[in-house]
């Protein structure tokens, strides 16, 4: 018994101590210091509040939707609804940046969910004070908890214009990947994990995710599925729709179910849901993908029709 | 008494059998019901799921009062979305799970309880199984006996 602990103590010591650090190529990854998201550098093409700093009257009533991207990814995520935006002028885009985001692995390593949050409470704030009179919300995966969050908060009560509608495309309540729940005994061991990127996607979505990142993860969603499991009340005049994934190996669609049992119109009415006949984790972004049929792009184009559909009634 | 490592508190009822004829009451066959809807601290929306386990296991120190077990369960998970839009999302799962724990016997008492850790090998992937069948479950169980219920001594 006692060789046994002599062998035993200093392995579990090692485990614990130890916490593996990526090997990060500068040049190819958004992990590193020189590539970052566009919107940092240009934020007056990626932030309504940047470029319609005096609004008109007229623009002060065109509905303005904020955008925010999933866990590990960029304001790349929504770059097509931007273009349909762009086409159409019936509405505006205002694709935030999550905090830890878009800039390398020590910011994304030091974040917290409630850093990655901020980014859209500092544009739906600025917004407001611009008189903008008509704001929108969408969620791409862990955008979606984190607008939720903003909802069961009560963080809307302080603003005299609610937000007219929620959207939410496959949100992630609970993970495909279930080791995400063991992230509290292998993330000191592991360090980080890798994730395998499309060539198009190459420097658009971070390829290291630190085990601390992981962990505000599942704090996050871990947090949103109870307050889903108690009960979350729209504010007056808040609409919602979710569309999910049918099949998604990243954010599994029983994230879906949780929302909608959960999630309760101001006057009592269940949110309005989609369920999608996709494979595809966040079938709106199509840019980037190896891979694309004719039916993805049908998706993309009946969710964002329907989207576009919603803002203008 | 289960508790899901990050989901829900699942409580049910089961039986327990051994007998001399099985490793010398070593081994114990096991029978459960485990329900979400009899789980407590679960919120009003929590979903209503049942598991259905049949098991194995192997008491070590059997004639201790503090026992050490190890077993395999498997059995059948169900899940109700109520809603029919959720008709083309996997409902059902075939369990299979590993567990180990302590089984320990009160002193001049015919009660005993055990406590296990224990992990689903087949858990929800987003694909074609149900995504509220979790991964790592933390179970409390006291036993009586049933020959204590029914036979006069």
């Amino acid at each position: 018994m006692k060789n046994f602990f002599i062998i035993l103590l200093p392995a579990i010591f090692a485990l614990a101590s130890c916490n593996p650090t990526p090997e990060i190529d500068n040049a190819s990854m958004l992990d590193g210091n020189q590539i970052y998201d566009a919107s940092l550098a240009h934020p007056f093409d990626y932030l309504v509040s940047e470029y319609k700093n005096n609004p008109t009257e007229t623009e002060k009533n065109t509905p303005v939707i904020i955008c925010a991207h999933g866990y590990s990814a960029s304001t790349f995520e929504w770059d097509e609804l931007r273009t349909v935006a762009n086409s159409n002028q019936t509405f505006l885009v205002s694709q935030v940046l999550l905090g830890g985001h878009g800039t390398d692995y020590v910011d994304f390593k030091a974040a917290t969910w409630k850093n990655w949050q901020q980014s859209i409470k500092n544009e739906y704030q600025k917004l407001q004070d611009k008189g903008f009179k008509k704001i929108f919300l969408a969620g791409s995966s862990t955008g979606a908890p984190l607008i939720v969050e903003m909802v069961s908060s009560g963080y809307f009560e302080q603003f005299s214009v609610k937000p007219k509608g929620i959207f939410l495309i496959d949100p992630i309540v609970v993970s495909s990947n279930k080791t995400l729940t063991l992230v509290g005994l292998l993330g000191p061991v592991l360090g980080y994990t890798t994730t395998e990127l499309e060539t198009g996607e190459q420097g658009k979505w971070y390829v290291y995710r630190p085990q601390e990142s992981l962990k505000q993860l599942m704090e996050l969603i871990n947090l949103t599925r109870k307050n889903l499991e108690k009960g979350i009340v729209l504010p007056a005049g808040t609409a919602m729709k979710i569309y999910k994934s049918k099949v998604d190996a990243t954010a599994d669609p029983v994230s879906a179910v949780m929302l909608y049992k959960g999630l309760k119109t101001n006057d009592g009415k269940n949110v309005d849901i989609e369920m999608i006949d996709s494979d595809i984790h966040v079938f709106t972004r199509l840019n980037g993908r190896n891979s694309v049929s004719a039916k993805d792009i049908k998706n993309q184009q009946d969710v964002f029709a329907d989207m576009g559909s919603r803002m203008k009634n | 008494m289960q508790q899901t490592q990050y989901l829900y508190n699942e409580n049910g009822i089961g039986v327990d059998f051994s007998t001399s004829k099985l490793l010398n009451n070593k081994l114990h066959l096991k029978a459960e019901i485990l329900s979400s809807r009899l789980g407590f601290g679960n919120g009003v929306n929590a979903l209503k799921q049942e598991n259905f386990i049949l098991g194995a296991q192997y008491h070590f120190l059997s004639d201790k009062n503090l026992q050490i077990l190890a077993g395999v369960n498997t059995g059948l998970f169900l899940v109700d979305y109520e809603s029919a839009v959720f008709n083309v999302l996997p409902n059902s799962s075939l369990m299979f799970s590993v567990e180990a724990g302590v089984h320990y016997k009160i002193p001049n008492s015919p009660v005993s309880a055990s406590l296990t850790v224990g992990y689903n090998l087949i858990n929800g992937n987003g694909v074609n199984i149900p995504g509220s069948l979790f991964p790592v479950f933390y179970k409390l169980g006291v036993f009586y006996p049933i020959e204590n219920l029914f036979c006069k001594k």
